[in-house]
C-alpha cells in the first residue's frame, strides 16, 4: 500500500514537472543581455560533444533574414562548456557573410551585428571553438 | 543512342534536383517547383525541415519593427478585433486563430500598447488550452508585464517563447497539423498588417518587404500541403496560398553582387553587406497581393 502511494506522488510530481515548463535560465539571460536597443527575435539552443576534429561547424540551422534590417547574433556559452560558441552565417549562394570567430587570430566575438541588404534564407552554423564539447544559445535579434 | 539519353535523363534530373531553390547572385527567385511536395501527398516533412521552416517566416515583430522606423503610427483597426475565442470550435480555428492573435500581440507589444493587449491575451489562453498546450503560455507572468508596461524586453521574450515552445510541442507529439496552421496564421496576419498599412502610409521599404515575401511563401506551401486532403477546411486553406502565390508568381527579386564589409566598433564586430536584393514589382501586382491578403484573412477569420 505504501509502495503504491509513493509511485502515485512520484507519478503525480512528474507530472507537475512536465506540465510547468520553464524557459532556460541561459536563454532568457541571453536573450535579456542583448542589449537596450536589441528586441529578440529567436534563440537556437546548442549543445555538442567533442568532434573527432576540428573542421567545419556543426550545428546548422537556417532563417530569413530581411533587408533595410540590422540584426544581432548573441553567443552565450554555458559554463560548463570546453570552448567558446562560435558563429558562421552563409548565403544561399554559399557564400560566408560573417564569422564570429577569426582562426588566424583565435578571437571570438560574444556578439556581430549584421547590417541586411540582401533578403533570402540564410544558412546559420554554431560550433564551439576548436570543435570542443560545450552547450550554449545563440540569440538572434533586431536592433533599432 | 541509349546511352546518350541516359545521360541526358541523368543531367535532367540532376538540374531539376540539385538545388533547394534558385535564388542565388545575379539571378532571378522562382518559385521551387521540382521539389514541392504535391498536395495531397501522405509524405510528411521531417520535423527538422518543419522547424526550419517555422523559422524562415517573417516574424511579425520584424514587421512591427519596421513599421515603427518608418514612423508608421499603430492604428487598432489592424487587429483581428471581432475574433471570439469562445466560437473557435475546431482544432483547425483555434490553432489558426492562435496564430492570427499571436501576430497581433506581437503589434500590440511593439508599439507598447499592453495595456489592451489584455482581451487578446485572455483569447491566446483559451485557445491555447483548446489544444492542450496552454502550459507553454505563462499567462500570470505575461499579463503582469503587459499592466506594468515595466519591462518590453522579457515580455517580448516570453511572449515569443511561449509560441516556440507550443510550436515545439505540436510537432514533436505527432500534431504538425495544427503547428503548420498557427504558422500560417501567424503569416497571414502579418502580411495583412504589411498590405493595409502599405495602403495609408506607402513606401519603398514596405513595398520591398511585401514582394520579399515571395522567397518564403513555397515553404509556407510546402508546410501546409501534406494536410491538405485531411479535411474540408485545410484544402480551402491550401487552395487560398495558391492563389496567393498565384499573385507572387510574375515577381522579380533579382541580386547584385558585393562583398560583405566589416569593422571593429567599441570591440563589437559590425558586418555590412553590400550585396543587395532588388525586387521588381508593378502596382498593379502589388495591388492585386493587398486585394487578396485582405479578402482571404477576412473571409478566414470572419469563418472563426
Amino acid at each position: 500500500m505504501k509502495k503504491h502511494f509513493i509511485a502515485l506522488l512520484l507519478l503525480l510530481s512528474t507530472g507537475f514537472i512536465l506540465h510547468g515548463q520553464t524557459t532556460d535560465p541561459l536563454v532568457s539571460k541571453c536573450a535579456m543581455n542583448a542589449g537596450p536597443d536589441s528586441k529578440y527575435l529567436k534563440d537556437f539552443r546548442i549543445q555538442l560533444a567533442k568532434a573527432p576534429s576540428a573542421g567545419e561547424l556543426r550545428y546548422k540551422t537556417q532563417m530569413s533574414l530581411w533587408k533595410n534590417t540590422k540584426y544581432k547574433f548573441s553567443m552565450c556559452t554555458a559554463e560548463d562548456s570546453k570552448g567558446e560558441l562560435i558563429l558562421t552565417i552563409k548565403n544561399d549562394a554559399n557564400q560566408v557573410v560573417l564569422s564570429s570567430y577569426d582562426p588566424k587570430t583565435g578571437k571570438a566575438y560574444k556578439s556581430v551585428d549584421l547590417v541586411c541588404n540582401r533578403s533570402g534564407i540564410y544558412q546559420l552554423s554554431y560550433d564551439f571553438k576548436d570543435g570542443q564539447q560545450g552547450s550554449g544559445v545563440g540569440v538572434v535579434s533586431m536592433v533599432k | 543512342m541509349k546511352g546518350r539519353s541516359f545521360i541526358l535523363l541523368v543531367f535532367f534530373v540532376f538540374v531539376c534536383f540539385s538545388c533547394r531553390n534558385s535564388s542565388n547572385n545575379n539571378s532571378q527567385f522562382v518559385f521551387p517547383e521540382a521539389d514541392s511536395i504535391p498536395v495531397g501527398e501522405e509524405e510528411k516533412l521531417s520535423t527538422e525541415a518543419i522547424e526550419e521552416i517555422a523559422r524562415n517566416i517573417s516574424s511579425p515583430v520584424e514587421i512591427a519593427n519596421l513599421l515603427q522606423s518608418l514612423a508608421v503610427p499603430f492604428s487598432p483597426d489592424y487587429l483581428a478585433s471581432s475574433i471570439d475565442a469562445n466560437k473557435q470550435t475546431t482544432s483547425f480555428d483555434k490553432a489558426f486563430t492562435l496564430g492570427i492573435l499571436g501576430a497581433d500581440l506581437g503589434y500590440l507589444n511593439m508599439y507598447e500598447k499592453t495595456g489592451s493587449s489584455i482581451d487578446i491575451l485572455s483569447s491566446i489562453r483559451k485557445l491555447a488550452e483548446g489544444i492542450r498546450v496552454g502550459q507553454f503560455f505563462d499567462f500570470e507572468t505575461i499579463k503582469r508585464l503587459s499592466l506594468n508596461k515595466s519591462n518590453l524586453d522579457s515580455l517580448l521574450f516570453l511572449s515569443i517563447d511561449s509560441y516556440t515552445q507550443i510550436d515545439k510541442y505540436l510537432r514533436e507529439n505527432d500534431r504538425g497539423q495544427l503547428s503548420a496552421l498557427m504558422i500560417i496564421g501567424v503569416w497571414i496576419e502579418g502580411q495583412y498588417l504589411a498590405t493595409q498599412v502599405m495602403t495609408e502610409y506607402p513606401d519603398p521599404v514596405l513595398r520591398d518587404r511585401i514582394g520579399e515575401q515571395k522567397i518564403i511563401l513555397n515553404d509556407l506551401i510546402m508546410l501546409a500541403n501534406p494536410y491538405c486532403n485531411r479535411d474540408p477546411e485545410f484544402g480551402i486553406l491550401c487552395r487560398d496560398l495558391q492563389d496567393i502565390k498565384e499573385k507572387y508568381r510574375e515577381i522579380r527579386i533579382t541580386y547584385t553582387l558585393g562583398e560583405p564589409v566589416s569593422r571593429e566598433v567599441d570591440g563589437a564586430l559590425v558586418v555590412e553587406q553590400t550585396e543587395t536584393s532588388v525586387v521588381e514589382m508593378t502596382d498593379e501586382q502589388l495591388a492585386a497581393i493587398i486585394d487578396i491578403t485582405k479578402t482571404i484573412r477576412n473571409k478566414l477569420i470572419a469563418n472563426n
